[in-house]
Order: C-alpha cells, then sequence, then structure tokens
C-alpha cells in the first residue's frame, strides 16, 4: 500500500503523522497523479531529488481542489518520517529554497515548539523568492521569510492546520528560548531614535506660545 | 508558472529594500505584542496590591463593560 505510514513511524501529536493532513486534503493527494506517478516509494534519500525539482509552493487549488507538488511532498515526508538530522539538513541547505522551505513546513508541523523556532528563524533572514499557487491557480510572488512569518504567526498553511504553537515570549519566559536578535536590531534601535528625536522637534515648537 | 519572474539575481538591490522593511515591521509588530501584555501584567499587579477601598474606588472609576444585554419582553 503506497498511502500507508511507515509502521516504523512514531506518533505525532498523539496520532498516525498522516491525520496531520485533514481526511479531504488527504484523499485529494491520494488521487493525485503526481503523487501516484513520482511519489510512490520515495525514500528520504530520492524525495529531495524530486524536492529539488520543485518550482513553486501552495496548497490545494482549483474547482476540484488538485493538490500541488509541494504539498504531496509533505504529506509523503509525514509517511515516511525521515530522521531529524536529515531535516535539519533540508533547512539548512542554501541552494534550493524550495527544498529549504519544505524541511520548514514538515518541522513546524511535526516539531517540539523549541525547535520549530530555533530552526526557522534564522530563514527570516532569507529573502529569496518563491513562487505561491493560490487557490484559484493562480502565481503569486512570496519570499523565503515570508513563508517562515506565516509558518510562526499563522494556524493554517497551504490547507494544512498547523499544531498549536505557543507564543515565542511565553517559551523565552518559561526559560526554554532565549530571545530573538534580529539581524535589523540594530538598525531598528537608531531608526527608533531618530522617530523619537523627531517628535521631540516636532512637539516643541507647538509648545511656544 | 513561468508568469512570475523568482530569479534571484535579478533587482537584488530592490529585494534587499522589500526584505528590510518587512523584517522592520515583524520586529514592530513583535515590540507592540510584548508591550501590551507588560502593561496588561503591571495593571493586573496593581489591582491586585491593592487595599478593599482602594479596589472599590477603581471600579467605581473603571466599570466594567456590561456584557450582558437587557433582556426584551417578548410581546
Amino acid at each position: 500500500m503506497a498511502n500507508r505510514t511507515d509502521p516504523r513511524a512514531r506518533n505525532i501529536h498523539g496520532t498516525n503523522p498522516q491525520n496531520l493532513v485533514e481526511k479531504i486534503v488527504r484523499s485529494k493527494i491520494y488521487s493525485n497523479t503526481y503523487w501516484r506517478e513520482h511519489c510512490f516509494g520515495l525514500t528520504a534519500e530520492t524525495l529531495v531529488d524530486k524536492a529539488m525539482e520543485l518550482d513553486h509552493f501552495g496548497g490545494t487549488f482549483g474547482g476540484n481542489r488538485k493538490a500541488t507538488p509541494f504539498l504531496c511532498l509533505t504529506l509523503k515526508m509525514l509517511q515516511i518520517q525521515p530522521e531529524k538530522e536529515i531535516v535539519v539538513e533540508f533547512i539548512k541547505n542554501e541552494d534550493y529554497k524550495y527544498v529549504r522551505i519544505l524541511g520548514a513546513f514538515y518541522l513546524r508541523l511535526v516539531g517540539k515548539p523549541t525547535d520549530v523556532y530555533q530552526y526557522l528563524e534564522p530563514l527570516y533572514n532569507d529573502y529569496r523568492k518563491l513562487r505561491q499557487k493560490t487557490a484559484e491557480g493562480k502565481y503569486i510572488l512570496s519570499h523565503v521569510d515570508e513563508f517562515i512569518d506565516e509558518l510562526l504567526t499563522r494556524d493554517s498553511h497551504c490547507d494544512i492546520t498547523l499544531p498549536r504553537l505557543p507564543k515565542r515570549y511565553t517559551l523565552e519566559s518559561a526559560g526554554t528560548l532565549d530571545p530573538r536578535i534580529s539581524a535589523l536590531e540594530d538598525h531598528f534601535e537608531e531608526e527608533d531614535d531618530e522617530e523619537e528625536g523627531e517628535d521631540a522637534n516636532g512637539a516643541a515648537p507647538m509648545e511656544v506660545d | 508558472a513561468e508568469d512570475v519572474e523568482t530569479d534571484d539575481e535579478v533587482n537584488e538591490e530592490e529585494e534587499y529594500e522589500g526584505w528590510k522593511a518587512r523584517e522592520l515591521a515583524r520586529i514592530k509588530r513583535d515590540r507592540a505584542e510584548r508591550t501590551a501584555l507588560a502593561k496588561e501584567k503591571e495593571e493586573l499587579e496593581k489591582l491586585r496590591s491593592m487595599t478593599e477601598e482602594e479596589r472599590a474606588e477603581y471600579e467605581r472609576r473603571n466599570p466594567k463593560e456590561q456584557t450582558q444585554k437587557t433582556k426584551k419582553k417578548w410581546k
């Protein structure tokens, strides 16, 4: 059975990992030609080759909610459950942006909250362009950092409901996560000061009679 | 798929500026969330440390919003 989960796969969030994809979307994927022709019998190694060929991401589209190859590969990963090191390799690789976001998406679905923040946040600095397929089947422009932001702030993405992720400051106050220092932190301080300076200057003449 | 240009070599400068704007907006959002949370916490602390009289006075000045609407009679 090509649609079965690897019997050695661990439960994720207390259930079969494939259940993270809702039943209807899952059945759309199972009947997809890309799934049948290209995803059959994939292993963690051969999946990378498929991921390298990706040129867009998205959920399902069109009147019959056809699944994108990106979504098919996500389900495949849930099925074969590659080791964490492999997923981290996906995320850390610099050459293939779609391999990167596929790894990020997968980690967001199955990873611990601290891991999700730790491995995904560095990708905020990756502003390469991505092609996103909308539900209407049109392509729009997106960026890796936008994709990551959506993963960390929204509760569903690409027609998959994302597991609940605690807010960053909750984890910080519990001491399990260090504060994030943005690459633009210094820049932000400067701009803030400038704004305050302008405000002060702007307000000063008003007080004079 | 070719109608959206995703070649990262073109317009690199512009892309960087776009990212900068997005990143700054994210920092701003994050900070606003944190200050809102801190404010709420402070308010709660203040309320808890009040004496009975102060509390009554506070509630008189900041009445709770009425959530339950008064029922209308059926005709």
